[in-house]
């Protein structure tokens, strides 16, 4: 089955061709630069952008995978969690598209999206599919979750972040450390050069649930630097290695502990924060064995990833097949 | 040939089947903001009234405001993905030109008023002249008051128009202040398709990206518009209608 995918719930405008929700055969992503002046995501700018790019976008999916919209089995978007005017362009395209070539819409929730993107994999020979039951982080600058995936579209919610997403507390503390924007990727080349011991910084838990605070962190930060601004030039690369290296903790000793506890081999990652090497290797050497990881392009936001959870929708449908949006979508 | 039109633009929606001699379904309703659930729903019963199938429509007109500018990309996103996958020519038109078409039979100068949040409104002044009907300023955005005072002369309002605005707009403007009926006020597809099937024969395809939104500037209103019969803009999407005998 060949599906035709769109993911617009963000910042980045992806279309992607996926078949059977695991071969990218084309894999299109607009990453929106209009942000990089504000320093964050104008939820009506990335509107505008989405509607702008989408139609040319898909057009070059379609090209690169050799097909056209008749040799397309179905068609499928992003339908929730996200901003709801970029949700409602992605997925309002999408039902046109669908209606108009005569094939199912389906409408798909971004988290299991990128849960599935760890069934993707370029070029002929297929990887064995992650084995389930799994535990699942998305951590992103959207969500951080932490799930079991006790089947096919089945998860249970173990703990969410009860105030800033970690790709948040990235951006944050790069805007502090005048780096750029979105902060993650400039936060890990930073740390690359500095001592992740050089500074103690508070590893919040919430009580001893599976849930995340990043705001303390966040806020002992600001003070760090404010203090350190005070004696002279910030040591960047040191202060970048400390947060990183505090925010990396958290996060993979609670995917570790929930394996753990749920005597549950397979750890699968995803959102655009899971593109940190620091974090992969930290929750590798926690759960003892490699981390068989999606590359970090499919670890962002992109179309192939809502392909492929789109074909498990269609597999495992269960529930009635979403078609509309719902902003606040979540993973249950 | 036919013309599918869609617009969202308010919390008022309106879809309609045309086949460039009558209007054969057309369904208005107050949406609200679930433009995004209650669309397509709208779109295949039109279908069915109209004894149609989107295989028969192969041209679409959708409305591109100024207005609410989510409300609005609901519709335009699916116009582009339906002309996309049917393969339909597709046509942007104004909301405020859809609203005043209606009333361009009546020949009197008119203004097309539509919520632009809080206490501001879109608008824009229509009228004909040399026997074409014209839109005769900029898509404005501005409070009613700063609106009222580039209108000199008796001038017919409809679109969104609640009591309370009607009121506000006598006060201000006195007798030369008039109004549409309830019915004849209102926005319906009908009118969009006859203008997208005008655009359609006169213009070729513009690209389907093109399509979008018509996002006012600010104070518009201030820096390009000051005088009441301020020359017809010069990006002529002027409204042509078929010259009359
Ligand atoms: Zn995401």
């Amino acid at each position: 089955m060949r599906i035709l995918s769109i993911e617009t719930s963000c910042d980045e405008t992806g279309v992607a061709v996926v078949d059977d929700g695991r071969r990218i055969v084309s894999n299109i992503v607009a990453s929106q630069l209009a942000h990089q002046d504000t320093g964050g995501i104008v939820p009506e700018v990335a509107a505008r952008e989405h509607l702008r790019a989408l139609d040319a976008i898909t057009q070059t999916a379609l090209a690169e995978a050799g097909v056209e919209l008749r040799g397309v089995d179905a068609v499928a978007a992003t339908v929730g969690p996200g901003l709801l005017g970029c949700l409602l362009v992605g997925a309002n395209y999408g039902r046109g598209l669908a209606l108009a070539a005569g094939l199912p819409f389906v409408g798909v929730n971004h988290l299991e999206g990128h849960v599935y993107a760890n069934w993707l994999y370029e070029g002929t020979t297929a990887p064995p599919e992650p084995e389930i039951p799994a535990i699942v982080l998305v951590v992103s600058g959207a969500h951080s979750d932490l799930v079991l995936m006790e089947g096919h579209r089945r998860f249970r919610p173990l703990g969410r972040t009860i105030d800033d997403a970690a790709g948040e507390a990235f951006d944050k503390v790069a805007r502090l450390l005048g780096l750029g924007f979105p902060g993650g990727p400039f936060i890990e080349r930073a740390a690359q050069d500095g001592d992740p011991n050089a500074y103690p910084l508070p590893r919040a838990t919430v009580a001893d649930r599976y849930d995340f605070s990043f705001s303390g962190l966040k806020t002992a930060v600001q003070r760090l630097v404010r203090s350190l601004e005070a004696q002279g030039p910030v040591p960047v690369n040191d202060v970048a290695a400390s947060f990183q290296k505090a925010l990396v903790d958290v996060l993979a000793e609670k995917t570790a502990r929930a394996a753990a506890e749920h005597a549950v081999d397979t750890v699968l990652i995803g959102g655009g924060v899971a593109a940190n090497g620091a974090l992969r290797a930290e929750i590798a050497k926690r759960i003892g064995h490699p981390l068989v990881v999606p590359p970090p392009r499919l670890c962002t936001d992109n179309g192939a990833m809502i392909g492929a959870a789109a074909f498990f929708v269609l597999r495992h449908r269960g529930t009635e097949i979403p078609q509309t949006v719902r902003s606040d979508l979540k993973l249950a | 040939m036919t013309l599918l039109a869609l617009d969202t633009s308010t919390a008022w929606a309106s879809v309609a089947l045309y086949d460039g001699a009558a209007v054969l379904a057309e369904e208005t309703w107050h949406a609200q903001r679930r433009h995004g659930d209650e669309l397509f729903p709208a779109i295949e019963r039109l279908l069915a009234h109209g004894h149609h199938t989107l295989a028969d429509v192969d041209r679409i007109a959708v409305a591109t405001g100024p207005g609410s500018f989510t409300g609005l990309r609901v519709a335009i996103a699916a116009a582009q993905g339906l002309a996309r996958g049917s393969g339909a020519s597709l046509a942007g038109v104004s909301t405020l030109d859809v609203l005043a078409y209606a009333h361009a039979p009546g020949k009197q100068r008119t203004c097309a008023l539509l919520p632009a949040g809080r206490t501001e409104w879109y608008a824009a002044l229509y009228q004909e002249r040399n026997r074409k009907w014209l839109r005769r300023s900029p898509y404005i955005v501005a409070t009613l008051p700063d609106l009222c005072q580039q209108i000199g002369t008796h001038t017919l309002f409809v679109g969104e128009i609640d009591p309370e605005t009607e009121q506000t707009l006598r006060d201000l403007l006195g007798p030369k202040a008039l109004f549409a009926s309830p019915a004849s006020r209102m926005r319906r597809a009908g009118y969009l398709a006859e203008l997208g099937w005008l655009d359609l024969e006169s213009r070729p395809q513009t690209r389907l990206g093109e399509i979008e939104p018509i996002y006012v500037k600010q104070p518009a209103i201030r820096v390009s518009f000051d005088q009441p019969f301020a020359p017809a803009p010069t990006d002529e999407a002027a409204l042509g209608l078929p010259k009359r005998a």
